[in-house]
């Protein structure tokens, strides 16, 4: 539930950006012989519509429709009101406000005459809506463009690096701003939020790790309980809709924190060297701090904000080296768990 | 939330399923629809999407998407909980496995297309049967929980209070509510806001408006305590508010305390909408009650902090005991700009049970 700084600064994200990554899209989509494109968001999938539009929902859902030609389309089933309100943060596209939002983009699709309709993520499609869209346009055949899609998204143009940059400041800000002298998960996290959210975060997930000799699992507020003597802060947030993790470990014992921060100091300055595959710049990163126990990387993928594409008992060939990642690294340090995670590439 | 309580719901859902004569019900969610998944299982999915198989012998099993989200369920749930990338594939290759059964799913409108159509086509029936009722009526160990998260609105609309100064942005108040919300074990919390005076239409998120002398601050703030969500709608002034703005006040609390009161099982949605809005039409403000000017008239609460029935003139569902409600006659004033006034509330035989213990009055804030 989206409720932290939501606004469009055209300096930020100028409508002249999204225009080109649309005009990428349809080029590719020709290519497939694809005539139109619908995508699905809601709060958990806001990763396409925003790059296209630069609107995520704050709450419910909406479907966008671009046509092969014109002006894109973004329907929900919020109130006039709040479309009024989707109009004034969002750069690209016209925001329809009705109670069937499918069948309107069906109905649309069937006016322009379209055959092949291109669906990112069919699997993962609410089938409701995919019957209304059928139904108001009968004939068409629903094809997915999830690859496509993929292949022009994974270039990150300097428009998101730019949110990137500013996303990972402030998530590197709020994992600074934990209460280290906290004895409760909660009383240690809840600064970090604020830091966050005070910074112009629009959405903020603050996790802890309580006790990292027992789990590296990350649990909510609702779960925590006292810190051990090793914990981890995680803060994934998303500053206008440019998603980063950062990921900090901490630990009672000062030498030990000692080591903690050298590994940390290593992730900041995590790069790979030419050539080099990410899982050996990784061992090789951190070589002199510990044993690599397990990395993951992560990178929008669809409509997900963020999601692993490569880890350490796979290859890294979902990775698009022309876009910043998030690595999120588990190392065994004089036998204690070490998790870090920062966005790498900016 | 305790483990008596989570074998309360298993148990209701197993009865429901046996009484439709389902065999495998099918509960799909994401972060912003988590509730059939969170009855099922009490996880509070937050990335990603997950699906729940619960068959009818109770035994329920988690599938997730996302594997932080997954390492976080093994540690918050007690069900099975499985991996998969491919979530939607992975559905499929249980339900196959498990053989020819009377499938049920909900949300059924936001089932994943893949699940129902490919090679070979699942036959799976709508389970809005089997569940809605569940999610809208709740038992007393549920209405324990909602309790406790209106207390928790109560206490946030205080620190909203203090936050609230002329100078500061409207996502600066946010960002207190949010970490006093982390730090007292609330990991949820619906919140849209408004500032300003006669040109404010609604709430939304926060765009950095600067709080400044005479604006009216509105907000909702729906905090949730074992996934249940309760609501508090409360509108402040920076300084003293206007002759104007007392006015038009008094006229919501006298439409949100009609409204409270016709609140008891037996009576319909359109019931309490139609007295909320009698006091608007009364003082001459009826075009101000309509899908113009307002969403709903107040609305169910539960695992979705916006769920049925929604309180309008048309709604004929029925209010049962256990229902747990927010009345908000919030809308636009044709003099003041939009201003909110609602209270969380119990559905009970004879009335109803109040959870909201603010004040139910038009807040000043200092200028200093």
């Amino acid at each position: 539930m989206r409720r932290g700084l939501m606004a469009w600064d055209p300096a930020e994200v100028p409508a002249s950006a999204l225009a080109d990554r649309l005009a990428r899209l349809r080029a590719e989509l020709a290519r497939e012989g694809v005539d139109v494109f619908v995508a699905y968001t809601n709060i958990a999938r806001g990763g396409s519509v925003w790059w296209l539009t630069g609107f995520t929902p704050y709450w419910n859902e909406g479907l966008l429709y671009a046509p092969a030609q014109g002006e894109m389309v973004f329907a929900t089933a919020l109130s006039k009101r709040v479309a009024e309100w989707i109009s004034s943060v969002m750069p690209a596209g016209e925001v329809t406000t009705t109670p069937r939002p499918s069948a309107f983009i069906g109905e649309h699709i069937a006016r322009d005459g379209a055959k092949r309709i291109g669906v990112l993520e069919l699997d993962d499609f609410p089938a409701g809506h995919a019957q209304a869209i059928l139904a108001a346009s009968p004939g068409v055949e629903l094809v997915d463009v999830t690859q496509a899609f993929a292949r022009v998204r994974g270039e990150a143009d300097a428009v998101e690096r730019l949110l990137l940059t500013k996303a990972d400041a402030l998530a590197q800000a709020a994992c600074g701003a934990v209460d280290v002298a906290s004895l409760h998960a909660r009383d240690f996290i809840a600064p970090a939020e604020s830091v966050a959210r005070l910074g112009g975060a629009e959405e903020c997930f603050t996790l802890v790790a309580c006790d990292l000799s027992a789990s590296g699992a990350f649990v909510r507020t609702d779960s925590m309980g006292p810190l051990g003597d090793t914990y981890a802060a995680r803060v994934s947030l998303a500053y206008k809709g440019a998603w980063t993790r950062h990921v900090r470990s901490f630990a009672r014992d000062a030498g030990v924190q000692q080591s903690f921060d050298a590994a940390h100091a290593v992730l900041m300055d995590f790069a790979q060297q030419p050539g080099e595959a990410l899982g050996a710049a990784v061992l090789r990163a951190f070589a002199s701090s510990g044993e690599v126990v397990n990395w993951v990387a992560e990178q929008p993928r669809g409509s997900y904000p963020l999601a692993p594409v490569a880890n350490m008992a796979q290859s890294a060939a979902g990775l698009s080296t022309a876009a910043p990642f998030v690595l999120d690294v588990e190392l065994k340090i004089q036998g204690r768990r070490w998790i870090g995670a920062r966005m790498i590439g900016l | 939330m305790s483990k008596e309580a989570l074998a309360a719901r298993t148990a209701a859902l197993k009865e429901a399923m046996t009484r439709e004569n389902v065999e495998i019900l099918v509960l799909f969610g994401n972060n912003w629809h988590a509730d059939h998944l969170r009855y099922a299982t009490d996880f509070g999915i937050q990335e990603g999407q997950g699906i729940a198989l619960v068959r009818e012998d109770g035994s329920i099993t988690l599938i997730l998407d996302d594997p932080a989200e997954c390492e976080r369920a093994r540690c918050e749930t007690v069900c099975e909980t499985i991996f998969a990338p491919a979530l939607v594939q992975e559905a499929k290759r249980q339900l196959s496995r498990a053989g020819n059964h009377n499938i049920a799913a909900a949300p059924y409108h936001l089932l994943p297309y893949g699940l129902l159509h490919g090679e070979k086509d699942l036959r799976v029936a709508d389970g809005a049967k089997i569940v809605e009722h569940l999610l809208m009526t709740k038992m007393e160990v549920e209405i324990a929980a909602v309790r406790k998260a209106a207390a928790l609105a109560d206490q946030g609309y205080a620190i909203f209070r203090q936050a609230a100064r002329p100078g500061r942005k409207d996502y600066e108040l946010v960002a207190e509510m949010e970490s006093f919300f982390r730090a007292h074990g609330v990991p949820e919390n619906f919140m849209i806001v408004g500032v300003g005076g006669q040109e404010v239409r609604g709430m939304a998120p926060p765009g950095g408006k600067i709080l400044k002398k005479g604006d009216m601050v509105t907000t909702e703030l729906t905090p949730c305590f074992d996934g249940y969500y309760a609501q508090i709608c409360r509108t402040l002034v920076v300084g003293e508010p206007s002759e104007a703005q007392r006015q038009a006040f008094a006229v919501y609390l006298e439409a949100m305390e009609a409204g409270i009161a016709t609140v008891r099982a037996g009576v319909t949605a359109a019931d309490v909408a139609k007295a909320e809005n009698d006091v608007f039409r009364k003082y001459g403000l009826g075009e101000y009650v309509t899908s113009e000017y307002t969403r709903v008239r107040g609305h169910g609460m539960g695992l979705f902090p916006d769920q049925k029935p929604a309180i309008l003139e048309d709604v004929k569902i029925t209010l049962q005991a256990g229902m747990t409600l927010i009345v908000h006659p919030n809308t636009y004033h044709p003099a003041v700009g939009y201003l909110v006034l609602g209270d969380s509330l119990v559905v009970r035989e004879g009335g109803h049970e109040l959870l909201c213990g603010t004040k139910r009055e038009l807040f000043s804030v200092p200028l200093q």
